[in-house]
């Protein structure tokens, strides 16, 4: 199906299906509502454009569902960070997977009957992940996994997690990748209280946890590549997500009765309009069978940029609305917007890999 | 123009643009090479070419009257009056003869009392070009310096402040680019030319920093960038000009405008 055409459609399909979400923005709400959208979306075929037929999906390239979720999130229908969850999620499955695991499971996280998490991160390893030390070790036909993780979004939702662990030596050659069952016993959640007041995170303890051996994602050591296969999915279709998001916000704005402080405004539609730009051309190039590489690190630098700059403007043109209206809803968005500097490769990581991959200017 | 066409154009321009050639001379130069037909003909091919040479080259030549005059339905080869930041106008001059501008002496700006309005989207998209080009050719001699120059036993590009400030400048230029790409209507190439000017300054700014003292003498061709990006950035409307127009904009519409979709 054509771009065009597919956005018509949908658009013409969500202004006869009503799924505001209701009036409560407490996380269980969100998740409720986040699967309530996905089960419509794939009942009404929405949802499976973009992914192959062999997880349940109608194909078609990737930028489908990057009109999805921008549609989803210009009409504030779920919370776009969760939303944009499976595009790191499925492409991973998909590709590593046993095939017939993959047909099993993916269509459930995309119709909205279970959620998934990504257990990367570790208190021991942020931006220096290739250092995590929550290990696998083989025991007749299972790998037994003991560690922590953090960071974990929805992981006390989450039926499954696709964990990173280290089955070999030190470094990257050493890690390996898992979907995990997240009722298997030995696995315990935490979450996180967070400053913006949604507990999105959680961390997640694994006591010897045995993990039957045929949940390998790929072979021992393909740990690593497979999380920087995420990266384009991440740095294409997620951005689009989270760029929509950013319009509709600075629309809640202007409608919000902001004060009209024109350049201040005008700096925040440059900085949207700038990475917008920069998504488009990444998404075409994409399209068009190139691979992604260092350069979304632009991408990623554009929008934390234009993130905090919105949010920062808000808070200006607002007064109040952060730190005294009732409604949570700028004060949250402010909040997270902190985060979005750090979340995803640091903004520092970011300018180390334009340095040194992009400018060519060597070692530190 | 197919993409050999467009490489060898490209090679034979950045060889008459290096070639020493610039003001009235280079303007001579791209006339012999096809300027006006290229303009009227492949306006989408030939002018971003053109004005990121013009700016990665550090030439000058005075064909943005043509852009502007095309613009406006009138014959090419002439000057009219260009708005100028603060309300002001300029003349570009094309006969050689005329007075330099006050911070960039190879430009041959002038002001003048008055001008009519014409249309500026594509002379904003060319100028966003130009800027373009300023700011990758300051970029390249700071990346050259901090590779070279060695204090404290080790490379200046070994020090994370530097890289990252050029990182920065990198990130800017790269986003002007992509936003220049996307100039099909007024408030695109608007938008262009402040994300263009943005970089330019910027860029500007963190070279300037980067190449430290060096950068600040007249003996190494920084300054005429930073100047150039100066000057450039003020004509046919500032950034800040700029930015503030399109904030107006939101203002009466009261709604963002999504000028590019997938």
């Amino acid at each position: 199906m054509r771009v065009d055409e597919f956005r018509q459609g949908l658009r013409n399909w969500l202004d006869h299906h009503d799924l505001t979400p209701p009036p409560d923005d407490s996380l269980d709400a969100q998740v409720a509502q986040l699967n309530r959208v996905r089960g419509a979306l794939w009942a009404a075929g929405w949802m499976r454009y973009g992914w192959p037929p062999r997880v349940g999906g109608l194909g078609g390239s990737g930028a489908l569902r990057a009109v999805l979720g921008e549609e989803v999130a210009s009409r504030s229908l779920a919370e776009p960070g969760i939303w944009s969850m499976v595009e790191v999620l499925v492409p991973t499955v998909v590709d590593y997977a046993p095939p017939t695991l993959a047909a099993e499971l993916v269509p459930r996280l995309l119709a909205g009957r279970e959620q998934w998490c990504q257990g990367f991160s570790e208190p021991g390893s942020g931006s220096d992940l290739a250092s995590l030390s929550t290990r696998a070790v083989p025991d007749g036909d299972a790998w037994v996994v003991s560690g922590q993780k953090v960071w974990t979004s929805l992981a006390q939702y989450a039926a499954r997690c696709v964990l990173l662990a280290r089955t070999g030596g030190p470094g990257h050659a050493g890690i390996s990748a898992f979907l995990v069952d997240m009722d298997h016993p030995g696995i315990t959640v935490r979450p996180l209280r967070t400053m913006h007041g949604v507990d999105e995170f959680a961390e997640v303890f694994f006591d010897d946890v045995r993990v039957p051996a045929h949940r390998m994602l790929g072979g021992p050591g393909d740990g690593w590549q497979l999380a920087m296969d995420l990266l384009p999915h991440e740095r294409s279709t997620c951005f689009w997500h989270r760029i929509a998001h950013l319009y509709a916000t600075l629309d809640r704005l202007l409608a919000d009765g902001c004060e009209a402080d024109a350049d201040a405004l005008g700096a925040a539609w440059l900085d949207l309009h700038t990475v917008r730009c920069r998504s488009a051309s990444t998404q075409r190039s994409l399209a068009a069978g190139g691979r992604l590489g260092p350069e979304t690190s632009v991408d990623k630098i554009l929008l934390a940029t234009a993130e905090q700059r919105l949010f920062d403007t808000a808070r200006d043109l607002l007064p109040g609305a952060v730190e005294l209206a009732e409604d949570a809803a700028w004060r949250t968005g402010y909040l997270y917007s902190r985060a979005a500097s750090i979340y995803g490769g640091t903004a520092e990581i970011q300018r180390n890999i334009v340095a040194r991959r992009l400018l060519g200017l060597g070692k530190e | 123009m197919d993409t050999a066409e467009r490489d060898l154009l490209e090679e034979a321009l950045r060889k008459t643009m290096t070639a020493a050639a610039t003001g009235a001379s280079l303007d001579t130069a791209l006339a012999d090479l096809g300027w006006t037909q290229m303009l009227a003909e492949a306006p989408d091919t030939a002018v971003p070419l053109v004005f990121r040479l013009l700016g990665e080259t550090g030439t000058q030549a005075a064909v943005l009257n043509d852009v502007v005059l095309r613009a406006a339905g009138r014959p090419v080869g002439g000057t009219l009056p260009l708005p100028y930041a603060g309300g002001t106008w300029v003349v570009w001059a094309r006969d050689g003869a005329t007075e330099a501008s006050a911070l960039d002496p190879l430009l041959p700006l002038r002001r003048v009392g008055t001008g009519e309005a014409v249309p500026l989207a594509a002379g904003r998209r060319a100028l966003g070009w130009w800027l373009l080009g300023t700011g990758h050719a300051m970029l390249d001699l700071a990346r050259e310096h901090v590779l070279e120059r060695h204090q404290f036993g080790r490379p200046l590009a070994s020090f994370q402040a530097l890289r990252h400030r050029l990182a920065e400048a990198h990130v800017a230029l790269e986003g002007a680019e992509a936003a220049l790409g996307a100039t099909d209507d007024d408030t695109g190439a608007l938008l262009a030319k402040a994300a263009a000017g943005r970089a330019a300054l910027t860029t500007a700014r963190h070279c300037q920093q980067a190449l430290g003292g060096i950068g600040f003498t007249a003996e190494h061709p920084l300054h005429r960038h930073v100047k150039r990006a100066l000057v450039l950035d003020g004509l046919l409307g500032s950034t800040r000009e700029l930015t503030r127009e399109a904030g107006a904009l939101l203002l009466r519409e009261r709604r963002t405008r999504r000028l590019v979709d997938l």
